[in-house]
């Protein structure tokens, strides 16, 4: 399960971190908010990918999660807590809602699970528009402070870079295993001794956990949230939409789905006329991976890579 | 009966919606037993071994094991308290390997041992089912003998005191159905209690101590094989000629 060259790949991640930590020194603001940017999308992604890529759960709720780390800091900070030291209650509470949506919907399977997370989604969001300490629909602002862009940045970089080192490893231990077995024949699993259910609701409460840090992490960021930003049903379909197009159950996928995400988002919403348009491309994106490359970007660059060197292995046999 | 049995299965049954697949079954399976189940199709044998690993809850009854009650568990709180079956219809995790697959059981079915002990038990269990030169090869690409003897590897992996196997030998040709039935009674010898159901009759009278006859759900007989097979209400309801008994395959 491990890769083929897994020292190589750990001194290139190492070195990739180190650059993007180091950053701050030289690029200039507008691309640092682009990596930022990339990096909450790599957080998504690889956290969503837990449940939905190594267990094959594939849930359409995320937002919630997002959204319930991003007003649990911005309602602490409005009475008086630092920010970042919101950051452990946030995730605690999004692991703690995962279970309110673990425990009843896990009971179903496959369609009917995923459809289940989009009603548990809407009902979030709709309960947070209605309720006045959420600010309601019109939001609700940071406190005003001094706010430390280059704090926030590393912040969004080492968590970016913990949960993909994170699903590296889960991906290769014993706990990945039986993931995987839960993923492949979920009845085969519990006949051999694996409590799925105990297992779903595990790495669900680990996945949820990451995305309300994310969350946390994107309300210091904007200083302003609201129903709509953080709990949009669009926003939960773009989670799971990452990892798919990049490589589903994969731990470079996920990744590489999130850049191109991040990547056209930010280009489409440079241009007024195409600022909604990045979900359309996207979906076509989606079709297109699901009919002609079901293991995403990375399955596409491992065939690219297949045919390229096919050509030069026969010229060195001839 | 001797010894308190290892296996009790008390008024057994099992309603699906307007269906009655199980009805008041009872019987004992003893330590060391190799246990043959019988049965025209449909007549619940798949669904009585759902019953007693927890796979299905039963509608009424009640199944004990090593004196302790276990229906109404999950069934991997069962497989973890020594009872696990195979699959009939087999279902083997396809994008791993085979030794993946064995190693799924020996480390969530069964506790207590060392990774080494573990690997080495894994090693074992291949080489004595026939897949140790099939190791590294995805068990979405083996062959359906091969696949049937997958599921007992996987299954003796969690170290189960029963063993519950479902038609292993069905779709195996002769030479395939004598190393099935060698492969049982090296279980056996192992120290641990079969239960089989299988439709080929001469296997399960060559190979059982006991044998449990099951028609609409009922239990229309239990004991020696012989004696079983030659039951009158047994010949009336599943082999109808009884010199197809002395037929063979």
């Amino acid at each position: 399960m491990i890769g083929r060259h897994p020292r190589r790949r750990l001194v290139a991640a190492i070195a990739a971190a180190l650059l993007l930590l180091l950053a701050p020194r030289v690029l200039a603001r507008g691309m640092l908010n682009d990596i930022w940017s990339v990096a909450f999308a790599v957080v998504l992604a690889s956290a969503w990918n837990l449940l939905g890529g190594l267990a094959g759960q594939v849930s359409i709720g995320y937002s919630a999660f997002l959204g319930i780390g991003a007003y649990t800091t911005a309602l602490l900070a409005l009475r008086g807590v630092e920010p970042y030291a919101t950051l452990p209650l946030a995730a605690l509470l999004g692991a703690a809602f995962s279970f309110v949506v673990g425990l009843p919907t896990f009971r179903l399977r496959g369609p009917y699970f995923t459809i289940a997370t989009i009603g548990v989604g809407e009902a979030v969001r709709v309960f947070a528009s209605g309720v006045s300490f959420t600010g309601g629909s019109s939001g609700i602002r940071m406190p005003p402070a001094s706010f430390d862009f280059a704090l926030n940045y590393t912040s969004m970089v080492v968590l970016a870079v913990a949960v993909v080192t994170l699903a590296a490893w889960l991906r290769g231990s014993p706990f990945g295993a039986a993931l995987a077995a839960i993923r492949q024949d979920i009845d085969a699993a519990e006949a051999l001794g694996i409590n799925a259910t105990r297992y779903k609701l595990a790495v669900h409460a680990l996945s949820a956990a990451l995305v309300a840090a994310a969350g946390s992490l994107f309300a210091i960021n904007f200083q302003y949230i609201s129903p709509g930003s953080v709990f949009d049903f669009r926003l939960s379909l773009s989670i799971v939409l990452m990892p798919i197009v990049g490589g589903v159950g994969t731990v470079a996928g996920p990744v590489w789905g999130a850049i191109v995400f991040s990547y056209l988002q930010i280009k489409m919403l440079s241009v007024p006329a195409l600022r909604d348009s990045y979900l359309f491309l996207y979906g076509t994106l989606l079709i297109l991976v699901m009919l002609f490359e079901p293991k995403g970007l990375l399955g596409l660059g491992k065939r690219l890579l297949r045919a390229l060197r096919r050509p030069a292995r026969v010229a060195n046999g001839a | 009966m001797g010894p308190e049995p290892l296996l009790s299965v008390r008024g057994l049954s099992k309603r699906f919606d307007g269906l009655l697949a199980l009805e008041g079954v009872d019987f004992d399976v003893a330590q060391g037993e190799i246990f043959g189940i019988l049965g025209p199709n449909g007549a619940g044998k798949t669904t009585l071994f759902a019953c007693l690993v927890g796979a299905l809850a039963p509608s009424a009854g009640s199944v004990y094991f090593r004196g302790e009650r276990i229906d109404g568990l999950p069934n991997h709180a069962v497989v973890g308290r020594g009872l696990v079956r195979t699959h009939q219809i087999v279902r083997p995790f396809r994008e791993m390997t085979v030794t993946e697959n064995v190693a799924i059981g020996a480390y969530f079915g069964s506790r207590g041992r060392g990774r080494g002990a573990r690997e080495e038990r894994v090693a074992g269990l291949l080489q004595r089912t026939g897949l140790a030169h099939r190791a590294n090869t995805l068990a979405g690409t083996l062959t359906i003998g091969e696949l049937k003897r997958l599921e007992i590897a996987r299954a003796l992996a969690t170290e189960p005191a029963v063993i519950c196997l479902d038609e292993v030998m069905g779709g195996l040709n002769p030479s395939e159905i004598r190393g099935a039935m060698e492969l049982i009674r090296w279980v056996r010898e192992e120290g641990v209690t079969v239960l089989m159901i299988e439709h080929h009759v001469h296997a399960v009278v060559g190979v059982s101590d006991r044998i449990l006859m099951l028609d609409f759900g009922r239990k229309i007989a239990e004991g020696p094989p012989n004696a079983v097979v030659n039951d009158p209400a047994v010949v009336a309801a599943y082999l109808g000629d009884p010199a197809l008994i002395g037929g063979g395959a």
